[in-house]
């Protein structure tokens, strides 16, 4: 579909939905092409791909919100008349702010139309696998998946926001074993070819699996712990989440309370960066605000809740431009750097663990923050930075606040991380050296 | 909802065409109309009403070894024959040495449905709106002090239309209804409890959300932690009975049991995502192993009428079965599709399932529980001197091969000469697979289903599914 049909289409959307009645309108067309390689046991298991064309539209009537998405235009009309007579039968939100008024200039799409243009992706599995048995061997195992998309997106606001968007994104993940219980998980993800490196994620998982070769039980205990930047990207993500004003507004947050006030050491500072080479990387939010840096975590001080526009007047404050219409949320999240090495990190280790990946995160209670995680592929038990014994079997119990105020150490180098839902959103993570965490294993 | 039905048969049959006109070994289309509503409440106001129609197909060929899929919603001639194309170019791009092939399944003709009694198109959306007011209402009228909770409701409905080379032509119709409470919040002398999830859901009409009592059961539980905050007891760390109900049985079976037997996870096709199985043919785990005590007979069975993973045919266009998994203690049968069970030289079981027309079907589980027992459950309680019963659970995980696990309480109570006490708070037992079922000396006789969203696949699948049990007695198990 070409541009101009696009963005005419879905002007037209807008329009129609004015004319019905609507208070507000917002039209975001997103023309998407997806594809993804699966592989495992070093073979590549299916090729996928799969092309949406979708219009996600909101319409508020007297501070009733209905919302729709339209996959055909010729189903416009017939969807929109639809949608205001949902609206008009529903019940008003006392606590609805409406959406961003006003035009906007964006920053121009960042996307990488090579991304798009690749004619056989499964050039980078084979070098991923290629450089993950180099380090853990031939005999090693590989499984993962290759993923590449690209979109046009055109957004139009009857409040004023227009605009188009074009967002690219490429990502590999792939585990290598060097036995059936000793595993490495490497991830490359970025919006560009240009240093999507598919090497350095097989490099990674390929060294992580030899080193946890021959893994023991490990021991249940308090430990100080590096965690590998993949496994503190699946913590920031969680905090990301806790940090959306939705879930601060239905107690699915340890930051309910908590705005202003200290919720980790100084050496703490947490952004969201929509603009950086993330496989999230857009211009505006779903209600067209453009996309600027948060601050969220700002010296160990929780500064602000991701916003939407409506749940940023209940707070009395602006949007931040992280709309979802109903729940806002991060698009990229990223610590700063510390000044610490890696490898300085681990020689502060005296009995202490390296865990380089984790899953399966689940709180029993997400107000307070008791919850926990199974680390997986890598175990290290550390002494003075040397890996004295490779570990299975263990999990982490303990309090999200409680680990987010150990933090002690946060190292220079950051990775960009990203896998399946377990470290999502994206972030751009460091290694991170946490006091006393309390780890459990089975009876 | 709209009567926006583009369901093509024809389309679908022409993709089906131009795929093996390419030369494809087999293919298949899916093709699938989903219509769908969610109702989202946020402390007690309505934060939107959403409907969305979305309605495409999809093409998966064999060719040269190799699998591709392709799909798109664009219902024209000319996207059929692109994306078989483009499905033909991706299964010939794998470049497998070792080729894919699929186990002999018999050409079916059928065509099957989940009848409503109150068509949920024909419930006015009011009436909708009003019956997730009600059930907020009673949350916050049990004069606990909740601060928060957020209610979804989601419906759906379904029509498909699968076709595939071998002769297969089979059309099916799913209304489902769904509900979520997230997040319902107590906060009382200073201390807070939560409801972090819990979820019902059948396919069927409305009738079935008139059913669940919603109001009276998340009624119940917010009177249950209010408790727990002004008589809850810490647990004295040890070994001890446990009793649970069919609440933690039933996310016990679906963990422990029906994840580590799906054979795809044993072959290692999820080895980087959801991870692989204990269960492996060089381990001591394997068919024939013991994993449990005789009592433990675990079923995986989408034929359940009502249920939430019901469903006749599989998305392979395989007929459904009660599948044995775990037989009198002993592992017995694999869930397969025709992928894994060509590769273990069987038969599929019908165990195929896709969440969309834009998604490959893999190895799913529909409704997985424990068979029950013999016992009533006074019997279970009466000769336990002291325990814990773990009505239901709060926070659960398992390790990536479905060995390692843990479950904490939400609802739990001290059993202290046979006799239930004061609540207790937070009891946690940190377990194997093996270990847990083992340690089943006592089954009751009574079956109940929760209903759950399963996680699988990448993209993400999340699969409707029903897990469930009786009450069980554990003997001497370790809990903090």
């Amino acid at each position: 579909m070409r541009r101009e049909e696009i963005i005419a289409n879905t002007e037209a959307i807008v329009r129609e939905a004015k004319a019905l009645g609507a208070d507000e309108a917002i039209a975001n067309t997103v023309i998407g092409s997806y594809r993804q390689i699966r592989f495992s046991n070093d073979r590549i298991d299916i090729g996928l791909s799969w092309r949406d064309y979708s219009t996600s539209v909101m319409i508020s009537w007297r501070r009733r919100v209905a919302l729709t998405e339209i996959k055909d235009f010729r189903d416009a009309p017939g969807a929109l008349r639809r949608l205001i007579g949902l609206a008009k039968i529903s019940r008003e939100n006392p606590g609805y702010g409406g959406v961003a008024k006003g035009r906007f200039e964006y920053a121009g799409p960042m996307a990488d139309g090579a991304i798009e243009r690749i004619e056989d992706p499964s050039e980078y599995i084979e070098e991923a696998i290629g450089a993950a048995k180099r380090e853990a061997g031939e005999g090693a195992e590989t499984g993962g998946i290759l993923f590449t998309k690209y979109e046009r997106v055109f957004l139009c606001s009857s409040e004023g926001p227009e605009g188009w968007d074009e967002r690219s994104a490429i990502e590999l993940s792939i585990r290598a074993f060097s036995q059936r219980d000793a595993s490495g998980h490497g991830v490359e993800c970025s919006n560009s070819l240009r240093d999507f490196d598919p090497a350095r994620a097989g490099r990674k998982a390929g060294e992580i699996a030899k080193l946890a070769a021959n893994p023991r039980a490990g021991r249940a205990g308090v430990y100080d712990v590096v965690l590998d930047p993949l496994f503190f990207g699946s913590l920031m993500g969680v905090y990301g989440s806790m940090g959306s004003a939705f879930h601060a507004m239905t107690r699915m947050s340890i930051f309910s309370d908590k705005l202003g006030e200290r919720v980790a050491p100084d050496i703490v500072t947490i952004r969201d960066d929509p603009r950086s080479c993330s496989i999230n990387c857009r211009a505006f939010d779903d209600e067209g605000v453009p996309v600027r840096e948060t601050v969220f975590i700002e010296r160990g001080i929780l500064r602000t809740f991701f916003h939407n526009t409506s749940t940023a007047k209940a707070f009395g404050t602006e949007t931040t431009g992280h709309a979802g219409i109903i729940v806002p949320m991060p698009w990229n999240l990223s610590m700063d750097p510390g000044d610490f090495g890696r490898d300085e990190m681990l020689e502060e280790l005296r009995g202490g663990l390296y865990l380089t990946n984790t899953w399966y995160t689940r709180f029993h209670n997400y107000a307070t923050g008791d919850f926990s995680t199974i680390p997986r592929d890598g175990i290290f038990l550390v002494e003075g930075g040397e890996v004295r014994e490779s570990w299975k079997g263990i999990r982490v119990s303990d309090n999200a606040l409680r680990i987010l105020s150990s933090i002690s150490a946060i190292s220079k180098e950051r990775q960009r991380v990203h896998w399946w839902l377990e470290a999502d959103p994206p972030s751009l993570s460091p290694y991170v050296l946490i006091k006393g965490v309390r780890i459990t294993e089975p009876d | 909802m709209g009567p926006v039905v583009r369901l093509d048969g024809d389309i679908a049959e022409y993709c089906l065409e131009c795929a093996m006109a390419m030369g494809a070994d087999y293919a298949e289309v899916r093709a699938l109309d989903r219509r769908e509503e969610e109702i989202i409440l946020r402390n007690g106001e309505l934060d939107a009403y959403a409907i969305a129609f979305d309605s495409g197909f999809s093409v998966r060929v064999l060719a040269d070894g190799g699998l591709g899929f392709a799909s798109s919603n664009r219902w024209t001639r000319e996207e059929a024959r692109s994306i078989a194309e483009e499905a033909h170019r991706l299964a010939r791009a794998s470049g497998r040495m070792e080729h894919i092939e699929f186990s002999e399944e018999g050409a079916v003709e059928a065509e099957w449905g989940v009848k409503q009694r109150r068509r949920i198109e024909d419930v006015h959306p009011e009436e909708k709106i009003s019956a997730l007011l009600e059930v907020d209402e009673e949350i916050v009228s049990q004069g606990a002090n909740v601060i928060s909770r957020a209610l979804i409701c989601e419906t759906e409905l379904l029509e498909g239309y699968f076709v595939n080379s071998e002769g297969s032509r089979i059309r099916s119709f799913v209304p489902r209804v769904g509900f979520v409470a997230s997040g319902i919040t107590i906060f009382e002398s200073g201390r807070m409890e939560q409801i972090p999830f819990k979820e019902y859901g059948q396919s069927g009409g409305w009738e079935v959300l008139e059913g669940w009592g919603l109001g009276a059961d998340l009624a119940r539980e917010v009177r249950a932690m209010k408790r727990l905050i002004e008589e809850g007891k810490e647990i004295r760390p040890g070994r001890m009975d446990l009793v649970c109900g069919p609440e933690v049985v039933g996310i016990a079976c679906h963990e422990s049991c029906g994840h580590p037997m799906e054979a795809d996870r044993i072959l290692g096709r999820e080895m980087s995502q959801a991870g692989r199985s204990f269960i492996h043919s060089e381990g001591p785990f394997w068919i024939g192993a013991r994993i449990g005590s005789e009592l433990v007979t675990i079923v995986d069975d989408p034929t359940i009428e009502g249920s939430y993973g019901y469903y006749l045919y599989d998305d392979e266009g395989v007929k459904a079965r009660r599948r044995y998994l775990y037989k009198n203690g002993v592992i017995n049968e694999f869930l397969h599709n025709r992928e894994t069970a060509a590769r273990m030289g069987t038969r599929s079981n019908g165990s195929a399932r896709s969440m969309n027309y834009d998604r490959e079907p893999i190895v799913r589980m529909a409704n997985t529980y424990l068979l029950p027992g013999d016992m009533t459950e006074e019997e279970i309680f009466e000769d336990i001197e002291r325990g814990v019963y773990m009505r239901s659970f709060a926070e659960w995980n398992i390790d990536d091969v479905r060995f390692n696990q843990r479950y904490v309480g939400r609802e739990a109570y001290l059993i202290e000469g046979g006799e239930l006490g004061a609540p207790v708070a937070r009891p946690i037992i940190e377990t194997t697979t093996r270990a847990f079922w083992m340690a089943v000396d006592a089954v009751s006789r009574e079956v109940e289903f929760q209903a759950a969203t399963c996680g699988k696949g990448d993209p993400m699948q999340g699969a409707p599914v029903f897990h469930g049990g009786p009450m069980i007695r554990l003997r001497g198990v370790r809990i903090r």
